[in-house]
């Protein structure tokens, strides 16, 4: 077995020594410092696994049909060996290119095939490369819908918004849905960032303008979106815990800013996905890359508002 | 809402002239539509590809000799013109432009858009900001409005036709 690496101890220290300085922003343990690297492959740090908890995977911008984006889709099967979670949020850019059938089958069905046979089903956004009619798509569940609401826990809500054509009419079926949600985690995911350090998109301000309100009014604990091609976790903005995680299939090398100031851990070097589980009022992250690292974690804490 | 000032009367009567057209492409649309088999909500690729390629070629054929003006028409072009104009030279202007160019780097002329085509595979869609869509007419599910370089398209979304286009609708 290889020994772990001094990276892994330091990881492992301060998910112990939790809360020190950072509760103010509700991460109660930030496990790695801004730009992690890599060493050579090791196995994934487990999250807690717990029996009863809501284990789902995050993952964005991956529809190349690439070597890469088969290599990442093979940690994600192991991961799932380990760590079973239910689902995965998909946030947008899920076909890169046509979108014929035989797409559909090198972009996605052939490289989350081992995840599709262990029942694991994907739910889906809408990115800027996506055709509109993927929503009648079976395997990303969206039902006919370009934006739509479901709770895989009676206390935890997900909101799917289509962050490319937010109509009035969709921004007042969120402010509806999240009004009328009375679960403890609201979590929202979509394509375009409303914080992000990429110097080739960055923070989608417009839509900021619109939706940060609503999140903010109706108590939404975290948001997740893709767009920029790296793994960014935002420092909390507002209380909000932002993550771009549009690191699923084709990597923009050294896009982060590091001069934004906004980043709490980014990655940009290599593909990652996020593995996450929610138990009770505490929510487990953990950033795997396409080698296997663990490239981030850490714990964060619901957001709790009274109105 | 709007986001920017009333209509003058001659304005309103030329939106009211486009939505007109828009609601006969929606008949339309509607129309061949239902003469196929209904997708299904959980529907295979396969499924997806077929419906709407059998969709684009009956409005293809229905629209063969469609040209531009025909939706946005002549009296409409200038007045969407000014709505943009004014929108993107507020404050923000500059931002939601920058929103709109984003992975948008094209030359509608270079790629030779026309009116009653299939909007190219190979060009992402762009995001239209809540402001723009604030500002326009409103449309029904089966059409969008998106960008093309700076030239505004009306897609069919469930054809991926592109319906009609405007050249040059952004500010410079």
């Amino acid at each position: 077995m290889r020994p772990r690496h001094s990276f892994s101890v330091v990881l492992l220290l301060l998910l112990i020594w939790t809360g020190a300085g950072c509760r103010n922003s509700g991460i109660i343990a930030a496990t790695t410092a801004i730009a992690a690297t890599q060493s050579p492959a090791e196995t994934p740090i487990p999250l807690p696994n717990k029996d009863g908890s809501l284990k789902f995977a995050v993952l964005g911008d991956f529809g190349t049909g690439e070597q890469p984006q088969y290599q990442l889709a093979e940690q994600m099967a192991i991961l799932h060996g380990r760590f079973k979670y239910d689902f995965v949020v998909l946030v947008g850019d899920n076909l890169y290119g046509s979108e014929r059938p035989q797409d559909f089958h090198k972009k996605f069905e052939l490289p989350y095939k081992p995840l599709l046979d262990a029942g694991v089903k994907f739910y889906a956004s809408l990115g800027n490369h996506d055709a509109r009619e993927q929503r009648f798509y079976k395997s990303f569940n969206m039902e006919g819908k370009l934006y739509y609401a479901f709770s895989p826990k009676p206390n935890v809500r997900f909101f799917a918004f289509d962050s490319t054509y937010p109509t009035p009419e969709e921004i007042q079926w969120l402010e509806k849905e999240l009004a009328a949600s009375s679960s403890d985690w609201k979590i929202a995911f979509f394509h375009h960032p409303l914080y992000s350090s990429g110097i080739r998109h960055g923070s989608d301000l417009r839509l900021r303008e619109a939706l940060e309100p609503l999140f903010l009014k109706y108590n939404v604990s975290v948001v997740l979106n893709g767009h920029d091609h790296f793994y960014e976790r935002v420092k909390p903005q507002k209380g909000i815990a932002y993550f771009v995680v549009g690191s699923g299939g084709q990597l923009r090398k050294g896009n982060i800013n590091r001069r934004s100031g906004m980043t709490a851990v980014g990655f940009d070097t290599d593909l990652a996905f996020m593995a996450v589980e929610i138990t009770g009022n505490e929510m487990y992250f953990s950033v795997i890359s396409r080698l296997g690292q663990t490239v981030d974690s850490g714990v964060l804490t619901r957001r709790k508002i009274t109105r | 809402m709007r986001v920017v000032g009333p209509l003058t009367p001659a304005d309103a009567q030329a939106l009211a002239t486009m939505n007109e057209r828009v609601k006969e492409y929606v008949a339309l649309h509607v129309k061949l539509e239902r003469s196929l088999p209904k997708l299904p909500k959980e529907a295979t690729p396969e499924q997806i590809d077929k419906n709407q390629r059998a969709l684009a070629k009956l409005v293809l054929e229905a629209r063969a000799a469609a040209k531009p003006g025909d939706i946005f028409t002549a009296e409409a072009r200038p007045v969407i013109k000014r709505l943009f104009a004014s929108v993107f030279g507020g404050p923000d202007g500059k931002q939601l432009k920058a929103s709109i160019m984003d992975e948008n780097p094209v030359t509608p002329a270079a790629i030779k858009l026309t009116v009653n085509s299939r909007y190219p595979d190979t060009v992402p869609l762009t995001t239209v900001p809540p402001q723009v869509l604030q500002t326009m007419p409103k449309l029904s599910e089966d059409l969008e409005y998106r960008f093309v370089g700076d030239w505004l398209i009306l897609l069919d979304v469930h054809a991926h036709v592109i319906a009609d286009f405007i050249e040059d609708v952004l500010p410079k």
